[in-house]
């Protein structure tokens, strides 16, 4: 038993070995979520990192961050001098440390939308105009979510006239984009919003049986993801540093690195480009 | 015959045990025609069979880093555990005094995804946060359980002590040399406890286990999920092969070492946190006493309290009562399902392998697999709440009713178990599941982040919408509502002084 014992010490100390981190104060951090699988976050992103080190010459890091919400708390503590973040948590962000900049956004986020969809037992079928929802069970995607949450809930509250505690009878917030799908699907919900981009992969791919769920509405087109540098990189790595990083940006180009976003190219962006944003986001309470 | 008579007609009352049970049940009755727990699903099946497939298959290479997170769960729950005793023990000397006893209450009461969530704004991603909210609710709560551990021993080894031995010699020798196995057990159990908290505050992005598990159930890679569900419940299951207690100073000293790096700490954060963060919104950018708006500061705090303290909290208790009714169902089928003095011994290992699983197993998982089953109302949280706690107090109770010696009586092992097992062990039982209601109230918040609309609903939604001065007044609401709880059952229950119960 006493050489049991030894044996596990033993193991545990070389094993502790293998696992060592180091970070450093002028490595250039950078975070970024997905909209859709986030499985792997770490293997994947510490390519764009690798990417991002060979063009800018300074050591660049990624960190995984579970929400939206921690990925702006990472950036205002200056965690984090770079950020893939959604149209609302930019907002957030950059409002928290004014001088930040959006410096650009993935093409199809110029124009993204959210679907509305809705199981079969609704009898809902798609419609151009605002579907027949209120008195439905409805759930968001998670609370931070620009095309699950804020865009869904302002034409809720266009269209419906009241919030959507009061216009549906239940409402919940599935915390992901699948996981709305899953539930609309399985009928826990009856109506849902949804990221029109995870939609369309996971029909793609098979996860969805249209006839149990479709989509009866899309919103109107909004301005969703982007880079956001922090105010202040430029005294810390140098004069030009926040150009440097755009251009790097905007001229990734290898489908491997995009495909982690999953963005087909990213082009240019400014802060003013997100207004619809913030406006939206001050409409419906969630920004004062 | 008229004594005959007289027999027949004898009137038993109720028990005190018997009479908290009908009243738990009475209450869990009352509020389940208000309660929400509709069962609103049409086709759970696709996602049923994904789940089972996931099980079936688990995929143990799916996750990245998983060694990783395997040794930094481990960090976490020991250095977490080091640093509870080294602030709990000395507290539990002088928990008697009333202001440090509802100082530890109000402690213990906020759950330690909260404590992470305030860390996350002063530490950021740093293990500091996920050390810091372990080590400071489990401080509270060994300052309480070796305060009454100590208080219950016995006092006659002091008689026979020296009288000129200073006090210090006496208290060493005449009280903690006698309670030393017990304190060591329960620091033992309480190790298990941080390695479950642990994995929790990975659901909030400390790099431990957790991470992935939420990752994986949340987007539906079931096969990856049950592979991480499987790691953990083995790495609780075999805690004393691979950390007895003669090693765990060795296994400090490995965690302090393999830890993830801890960056420097930004003193400007946390003053920012405490001049800015924190203060309502009426009082932000205010320079003097007179500036203070007093109405837009009355306004914000009582639609804080209207729209969502009130209701939260309403939420919270409903939850947690109807819970507690469940969990008294499921503790005495879980412990029946083990017990030695019912089953022959190969048998009780299945049933201890069950309650592994069922005191292991997150709750948020319990309900996030209930959710996709049962549909979106309190019924799923009320589930996972009842089989988390169910087992783990089953699991305590196994090991005590296993110790009491059968009677030798003709009698066939069934009734043996009812008449003569179950009323030696219930009134322990019952006061595990009071000491286990605390711990309900508090965990109703880890569902709030599932979209159950407890106060920890509320208070996750004010983090992600960065009002950390909302989220504060209802952090401290929670705590709040579970010391006065903890008051009234206390005072409502009046415990027996000799019940050596803890969990």
């Amino acid at each position: 038993m006493k050489a049991l014992t030894k044996l596990i010490a033993l193991c545990a100390l070389t094993l502790s070995l293998f696992v060592s981190n180091n970070a450093n104060a002028t490595t250039f951090t950078f975070t970024a979520i997905p909209d859709e699988d986030e499985s792997q976050l770490r293997t994947r992103f510490e390519k764009v990192a690798l990417y991002l080190e060979k063009e800018l010459g300074v050591e660049v890091k990624y960190i995984p961050v579970k929400s939206y919400s921690a990925a702006v708390t990472a950036f205002r503590n200056n965690q984090v001098q770079l950020a893939w973040f959604g149209g609302l948590s930019g907002v957030q962000a950059r409002k928290l440390v004014p001088g930040s900049k959006a410096i650009a956004q993935g093409y199809e986020d110029q124009f993204f939308k959210s679907y509305f969809i809705a199981h079969y037992s609704t009898g809902l079928a798609m419609s151009d105009s605002f579907p027949d929802i209120s008195q439905k069970t409805f759930t968001f995607g998670s609370k931070g979510s620009t095309s699950g949450r804020l865009m869904p809930q302002y034409y809720i509250e266009q269209h419906l006239e009241k919030k959507p505690q009061q216009a549906f009878k239940r409402v919940g917030f599935s915390g992901d984009h699948s996981r709305t799908i899953a539930q609309v699907q399985a009928g826990a919900y009856q109506v849902g919003a949804v990221n029109y981009k995870v939609w369309e992969s996971a029909l793609a791919a098979g996860k969805i049986d249209t006839n149990k769920v479709k989509v009866i509405w899309e919103t109107p087109a909004y301005p969703d993801y982007q880079w956001t540098i922090r105010s202040g990189v430029n005294a810390q790595f140098g004069e030009g540093f926040a150009d440097k990083v755009q251009a790097v940006l905007l001229n990734m180009n290898n489908p491997e690195l995009l495909k982690s976003f999953p963005r087909s190219s990213f082009v240019n962006a400014d802060n003013k480009d997100f207004e619809p944003v913030l406006t939206v986001a001050k409409k419906i309470g969630l920004i004062d | 015959m008229p004594q005959l008579q007289q027999v027949k007609n004898t009137h038993y009352p109720l028990g005190y045990w018997q009479k908290v049970t009908v009243l738990i049940w009475l209450i869990a009755l009352l509020i389940i025609p208000f309660a929400d727990i509709e069962i609103v699903n049409f086709d759970p099946l696709l996602e049923l069979t994904l789940m089972a497939q996931g099980l079936m298959a688990p995929d143990f290479f799916a996750t990245e880093y998983l060694f990783q997170a395997v040794i930094q769960t481990i960090n976490f729950a020991i250095i977490g555990v080091c640093l509870g005793l080294v602030l709990g023990a000395p507290l539990a000397l002088i928990y008697q005094h009333p202001i440090v006893s509802s100082c530890c209450a109000f402690f213990r009461a906020i759950h330690e995804i909260f404590w992470a969530l305030l860390f996350l704004q002063i530490f950021g991603l740093s293990p500091m946060t996920g050390i810091l909210a372990i080590t400071i609710p489990f401080a509270a709560t060994f300052a309480r359980v070796f305060h009454d551990i100590i208080n219950q021993s016995s006092d006659s080894p002091l008689e026979s002590i020296d009288s000129r031995a200073d006090i210090i010699s006496r208290f060493t020798y005449g009280k903690i040399a006698q309670v030393l196995p017990q304190l060591m057990a329960y620091t033992r159990y309480r190790f298990e406890c941080a390695l479950r908290s642990s994995a929790v505050l990975g659901f909030i992005g400390m790099p431990t286990l957790g991470f992935y598990m939420e990752t994986a159930f949340r987007q539906g890679n079931y096969n990856e999920g049950a592979a991480l569900l499987i790691i953990f419940v083995t790495l609780i299951g075999t805690i004393s092969y691979w950390c007895p207690p003669k090693l765990m100073m060795v296994y400090f000293i490995i965690a302090c070492l393999t830890l993830v790096d801890i960056p420097a700490v930004d003193s400007s954060l946390l003053v920012r946190f405490i001049s800015q963060d924190i203060l309502p919104p009426a009082l932000v950018n205010v320079g003097t006493f007179a500036e203070v708006q007093w109405a837009s500061l009355t306004t914000w705090f009582t639609d804080l309290l209207v729209e969502q303290a009130i209701p939260g909290g309403i939420a919270t208790i409903t939850l947690a009562l109807l819970a507690l009714a469940a969990t008294h169902v499921v503790t005495l089928n879980a412990h029946a399902l083990a017990s030695r003095q019912l089953w022959p011994t190969p048998l009780t290992w299945l049933g201890q392998l069950i309650l592994l699983i069922g005191r292991s197993v997150p709750e948020y998982i319990l309900a996030f697999i209930f959710l996709m089953l049962l549909g979106p109302s309190m019924l799923p949280a009320v589930i996972a709440l009842a089989i988390h706690n169910g087992c783990v107090i089953a699991y305590l109770a196994v090991k005590q009713s296993n110790a009491i010696a059968p009677q030798q009586m003709q009698m066939s092992k069934f009734n043996q178990f009812n008449y003569h097992i179950m009323p030696n062990i219930y009134p322990n039982m019952m006061a595990l599941l009071f000491y286990r209601f605390e711990i309900i109230v508090r965990e109703t918040a880890v569902f709030g982040i599932l979209g159950i609309m407890t106060l920890g609903f509320y208070i996750d939604s004010n983090f992600s919408e960065i009002r950390y001065s909302n989220a504060l007044v209802l952090i401290t609401c929670t705590a709040l509502l579970n010391v006065a709880i903890d008051i009234l059952s206390r005072r409502l229950l009046k415990f027996p002084k000799s019940s050596q119960t803890r969990c």
